[in-house]
């Protein structure tokens, strides 16, 4: 079992692995072996605005979508752990619908949607799509953080003396740090990940990475994707062994 | 926790106040949000069901077509069985890696632990182009081919096998994640007592852990089968027009042929097959299980 176990683990990364000899290619097309090493696609990346860009848009958008995530999805975790009223599986539904549907559904209808208001192919425009997207991820990770959340230590705070607000920005707010870090990560790589509506939507003016990439791939010409992935793969396994060392292991299994 | 304390109390936001202020509390907390999803994706969902039905005027003729027309049962059937397939074979793999990750408890669990995750964050465009380097006509797979004198490689890329290969890789750490988080709830002593109970390593395993897992593989499969009934950038980039899914069904009559009413009303056939898929999902289990 563990034999077999290794070998699908073996599956796994080496696709994800042979991108990095790829980078230093030095082959004007996708060739492996490579036929020599160079740095070349390198510092084409670093240099030119035709993938500079684009990493440049994701980060903003990424950025922009986290935030707006974490503005919808904080108060609306409150409301929907601490309180009981009517509607409240109808609300549930509402907020899991994004994840509920499927992208390429998603994708056509903001097209069609956003078009109506002049805000596709802009930036905005995708913030706003993957803002929205994102909020089931968030709302996952962080009403299970407020669930665990133990009220005796409001309770405590308030009955030594401290006010409401007193009592959510040193007690509350510090408690569920982590878990509204990792909800805030989700919705960033969420949104960064995301291809189908960033295809759909975004246009020339707001290309993506995942969107150049795509592109990239489909003209199967430009080598620099390579390099574009090796540095997304780079990212990766460093976040993973940080979150591995620090012994998160119950975390990463939280985006299934 | 003190339960007695918190349980029936559903105390505000921060100060304990009781009264109709409650309820204007959670409202005002949940309307901004409620507001939002609806405008920025009820809305727009509710557009495309719209279009289906009158663009260019009010008839069921789209739906008719996807129905009726060989070409487009053929993707919805393709799409299905693809989507099957897919399930299988990413249940099959990703079985023994849970299996061994919670089973284990020494370096090989942490490897295949961070193997899953390092794969379950790369992107799938990442993973895709890797795909087409790995089966492309310059790639090492052709390359061994030429090395061991077996004469030209047979045609790798763009065939239904190379989609279905990466749509697997791509949704493989899904499953293992998925069998994972309800595997490592399985008390260990359930299976030392079979064990005692003279149950052979075998029969243990198929008569107390197999069982016990179950959930795991229900979890698991839905998942992976309702991303891949809609999975769009890997067929399309690995795959070949031939075995079109349903999503690169809709590309194709946006980009172009800008059909907008057959467009939409595909996309509505993708939502109900997720959505019936889901739903049997919550009429047997239950979907709070699934977010759970």
């Amino acid at each position: 079992m563990t034999l077999a176990a290794l070998l699908v683990a073996l599956f796994l990364v080496t696709p994800i692995l042979i991108v990095v000899p790829m980078s230093f290619s030095t082959a004007i097309s996708f060739q492996f072996p490579p036929p020599g090493y160079s740095l070349r696609y390198y510092a084409q990346y670093f240099t030119s605005d035709e993938w500079l860009e684009p990493t440049l848009n994701s980060l903003i958008i990424a950025v922009g979508a986290m935030a707006l995530t974490m503005l919808l999805v904080v108060p609306a975790a409150f409301g929907y752990v601490r309180y009981r009223f009517r509607g409240k599986s109808l609300l549930n539904f509402l907020i899991m619908s994004p994840l509920i549907v499927p992208h390429v559904v998603s994708a056509l209808a903001y097209y069609g949607f956003l078009g109506r208001v002049r805000l596709t192919g802009t930036i905005p425009g995708v913030i706003a799509a993957h803002g929205v997207l994102a909020v089931p991820v968030a709302f996952l990770v962080i009403s299970a953080t407020l669930k665990g959340f133990d009220r005796n230590l409001e309770r405590a705070a308030m009955s030594s003396g401290a006010g409401p607000f007193r009592t959510f920005f040193h007690v509350t707010l510090p408690v569920l740090r982590p878990g509204m870090l990792v909800g805030a990560l989700f919705a960033f790589l969420s949104s960064f990940n995301e291809a189908v509506v960033a295809l759909f939507i975004g246009g020339r003016g707001a290309v993506t990475l995942p969107r150049k990439m795509y592109e990239s791939i489909r003209l199967e010409s430009d080598p620099v994707i390579a390099v574009v992935s090796t540095l997304l793969v780079s990212a990766v396994v460093l976040g993973v062994l940080i979150s591995v060392f620090m012994r998160g292991r119950g975390r990463l299994g939280g985006g299934a | 926790m003190a339960r007695g304390l918190s349980a029936p109390v559903a105390l505000p936001a921060v100060a304990a106040v009781r009264g109709p202020s409650r309820s204007r509390a959670a409202w005002l907390l949940l309307a901004p949000s409620s507001l939002v999803l609806v405008l920025l994706f009820v809305v727009p969902i509710a557009y495309v069901l719209l279009l289906s039905l009158t663009d260019p005027r009010l008839s069921l003729a789209h739906y008719q077509r996807v129905f009726t027309v060989p070409v487009y049962t053929r993707v919805l059937l393709n799409t299905f069985l693809t989507s099957l397939i897919v399930t299988g074979l990413c249940l099959v793999l990703g079985y023994p890696v849970a299996y061994v990750m919670v089973r284990r408890n020494d370096w090989v669990s942490t490897l295949l632990l961070t193997v899953v995750a390092m794969s379950f964050w790369t992107g799938f465009l990442v993973r895709t182009y890797a795909w087409l380097v790995i089966l492309g006509s310059k790639g090492p797979v052709a390359a061994a081919y030429g090395a061991l004198g077996l004469g030209p490689a047979p045609k790798l890329l763009f065939t239904t096998f190379s989609s279905t290969l990466g749509m697997t890789h791509i949704l493989l750490p899904y499953m293992i994640l998925a069998l994972f988080a309800v595997m490592k709830k399985i008390d260990p002593d359930h299976l030392r007592a079979a064990a005692s109970l003279g149950a052979r390593p075998g029969a243990a395993f198929r008569e107390v852990f197999l069982p016990l897992s179950l959930p795991g593989v229900v979890n698991g499969s839905l998942l992976v089968f309702v991303t891949c009934l809609g999975f769009f950038v890997t067929p399309i980039l690995l795959g070949t027009p031939r075995d079109m899914m349903i999503s690169q069904l809709i590309n194709q009559q946006i980009e172009e042929l800008l059909a907008w009413g057959f467009a939409s009303a595909v996309a509505v056939v993708l939502l109900a097959a997720t959505g019936l898929t889901l739903a049997i999902y919550d009429r047997f289990v239950g979907l709070d299980r699934l977010w759970g």
